[in-house]
Order: C-alpha cells, then sequence, then structure tokens
C-alpha cells in the first residue's frame, strides 16, 4: 500500500513539474520582437529589425505590430516583406531559394570533403593480400620441410 | 586520374562562372523584390492640403514615384532633374508623384516651395508606402508603367540621362 501511495506521489511530483516547466503561451510583444528579430534592417549592416535603432526598422517593427494584431501568421508578415524586398530581408533564407544556398553549401562541402577523403584514404592504402602464387607456395614447403628436418 | 582532372577543370570552371556573374552584378544596384510586379497601391494625403491623391488615379499614366525627404541633399540635388523631366513630359501621359518620407509635412511643403516643382507630393506616414515599395534609401525613384507594372527603379540621385532613359521606356507612345 505504501509503495503505491509513494508512486502516485511521485507520478503527482512529475506531472506538477511538467505543467509547471510548460512553455508559457506567447505574448503579442514577443511575436513581434521574434519575427522582427527573423527581418533584416535594409539601412544597417547586418543587424535585425529588432536590434537596429533606424527610423526604417522602427517603421518595420511597427508594421509587423500592426500584422499581428490583425492575426496574420509569422509567414504571412515575412512573405509582405519579401515581396518587397525579397528573400534577402530575411536573415534565415528559405531553402528553397538562390540563398538558400547558404545552407546547401557546407552540408556540399562536408559531403565533397568526406568523399574526397575516402578516395584518397582507398588510392594509398596497401593492396589487399592476394593468393600466393606458385613460387611463394614452392618457396613455403620448402622452408616447412626444412623446418620439419631439422625437428627430427 | 583523368576523371579526377576532369572534376577540378569542372570545379574550376563552376567557381570562375560565380565570380563571373557576381561581378557584372552592380554593387550599387540593392536587391528589390518590386521590379517587374504590379506597383502597390497607396492613397496618400497631399503636402498642399488638397485631399488625397490614390494611386488608382493615375490608371492609364506612365508613373515616375520618387521618394524624398527635405533633410536628403542628394534630394536637393536631383530637384532640378526631376523640374526639367516635368516640364518635358507632363502633357505626353507621365506624371511623377512625390512622396514624402521620415519628414513632416510642413518642410516637405517648403522644400517644395523653395525648389519648385507642381507634380502631386505626398506624405507617406509611417513609412508603410516605402515599405510596401522596397525603399532602401532616399532618394529612390520607381518606373511605373502604363500598365500598372513597375518596369524599373533608381537608387539615389537621378541625372538627366539615367531619368530621361526610364521616362522613354515607360511614357505610352503616341499612336501612329
Amino acid at each position: 500500500m505504501s509503495r503505491l501511495a509513494i508512486g502516485a506521489a511521485l507520478a503527482v511530483l512529475a506531472l506538477a513539474l511538467a505543467f509547471a516547466a510548460r512553455p508559457a503561451p506567447e505574448t503579442a510583444a514577443g511575436r513581434v520582437d521574434r519575427v522582427s528579430s527573423e527581418l533584416r534592417c535594409p539601412v544597417c549592416q547586418g543587424l535585425s529589425v529588432r536590434d537596429s535603432p533606424s527610423e526604417t526598422a522602427r517603421d518595420m517593427r511597427d508594421l509587423v505590430a500592426l500584422r499581428v494584431t490583425e492575426g496574420k501568421s509569422d509567414d504571412a508578415i515575412r512573405d509582405e516583406f519579401r515581396a518587397a524586398y525579397g528573400d534577402w530581408v530575411v536573415l534565415r533564407p528559405p531553402l528553397l531559394s538562390p540563398a538558400g544556398l547558404v545552407w546547401l553549401a557546407p552540408l556540399l562541402l562536408v559531403a565533397g570533403g568526406a568523399f574526397l577523403a575516402l578516395r584518397l584514404a582507398r588510392a594509398t592504402a596497401p593492396p589487399p593480400p592476394g593468393p600466393p602464387n606458385a613460387a611463394a607456395l614452392a618457396a613455403l614447403r620448402e622452408r616447412v620441410a626444412r623446418d620439419e628436418e631439422a625437428d627430427a | 586520374m583523368t576523371r579526377w582532372r576532369w572534376l577540378a577543370a569542372a570545379a574550376v570552371v563552376a567557381l570562375v562562372l560565380v565570380l563571373a556573374l557576381g561581378f557584372r552584378r552592380d554593387p550599387r544596384d540593392v536587391r528589390s523584390g518590386t521590379v517587374g510586379r504590379p506597383a502597390p497601391a497607396f492613397e496618400l494625403a497631399r503636402l498642399d492640403g488638397g485631399g488625397t491623391l490614390a494611386f488608382r488615379d493615375l490608371a492609364g499614366q506612365a508613373v515616375v514615384v520618387n521618394f524624398f525627404a527635405s533633410w536628403c541633399r542628394p534630394c536637393k540635388e536631383e530637384h532640378p532633374v526631376l523640374l526639367r523631366a516635368w516640364e518635358r513630359y507632363r502633357t505626353s501621359g507621365v506624371v511623377i508623384v512625390g512622396i514624402l518620407y521620415q519628414d513632416d509635412e510642413a518642410a516637405g511643403l517648403d522644400f517644395m516651395r523653395r525648389l519648385g516643382g507642381t507634380w502631386p507630393t505626398v506624405r507617406d506616414e509611417g513609412g508603410r508606402t516605402a515599405l510596401a515599395y522596397g525603399v532602401f534609401g532616399i532618394p529612390e525613384t520607381f518606373f511605373i508603367g502604363t500598365d500598372g507594372i513597375i518596369a524599373g527603379r533608381h537608387v539615389g540621385p537621378l541625372d538627366d540621362a539615367v531619368l530621361t532613359a526610364a521616362i522613354e521606356a515607360i511614357r505610352p507612345k503616341a499612336p501612329r
């Protein structure tokens, strides 16, 4: 009975911990922040719209906030900016676009390097020993016979 | 080993092609997604207080949309170029629309009064229209054909040759 009680208590504790650690629902401001951090500021050098103090970035943040309050999805908001500025404006370019090469290039390089390394390793490895030829076999037999004579 | 030579040669050719394409691009030609697409519609308040100007009101005309501000020195430099083009093309189905960007109305109005120009000027409150057009920095000018499609854009101050060539490409041609 006490084991059952301990098991139940542990289960309740685990459930309570899981409940407490669940991700909090994202607020509207949090969404504006997140989407803005994924957009590139057009008048800055490598800054996101969230991080830039420029007036253009502020206008963009305001537009993101407006679209969030209108209930637009993240994709719809990003697409609106992509329609105006191209894929360049998203800091994580979609995979299926010319800019998506930034994702594929490292994979291609690693795959190419691994292929080359494999080829080189194969080319420099010593050839596996094949079956002995007749001369080697004769020499071996002669040696065994000598050893046997010596032992006798 | 011949296969490896072919592979190396192909890699070198690919690299040269990528570099050639990269160097052919004008580094000042910043990206915009709007060229070749329908011009974003707008309805903005006129600087002179005379109501609003809607993009649909300009249907059938070639439109030169010029984003400017009174604090922008290159805008001041290109203004005489716009004035000359306006005088030359205003009766040929071409309209210039000045869109005041990141500036206050009084300063924009004063800019136009001091430097001249009677083309319609409007104010882009909150920069929504500039964002819809994909403006990077002013002065920036978009050339819209009579079909409503953005045929081209120019970033930076215009000169006579650039503006004339762009307008000639979009203006309605007289029937023969």
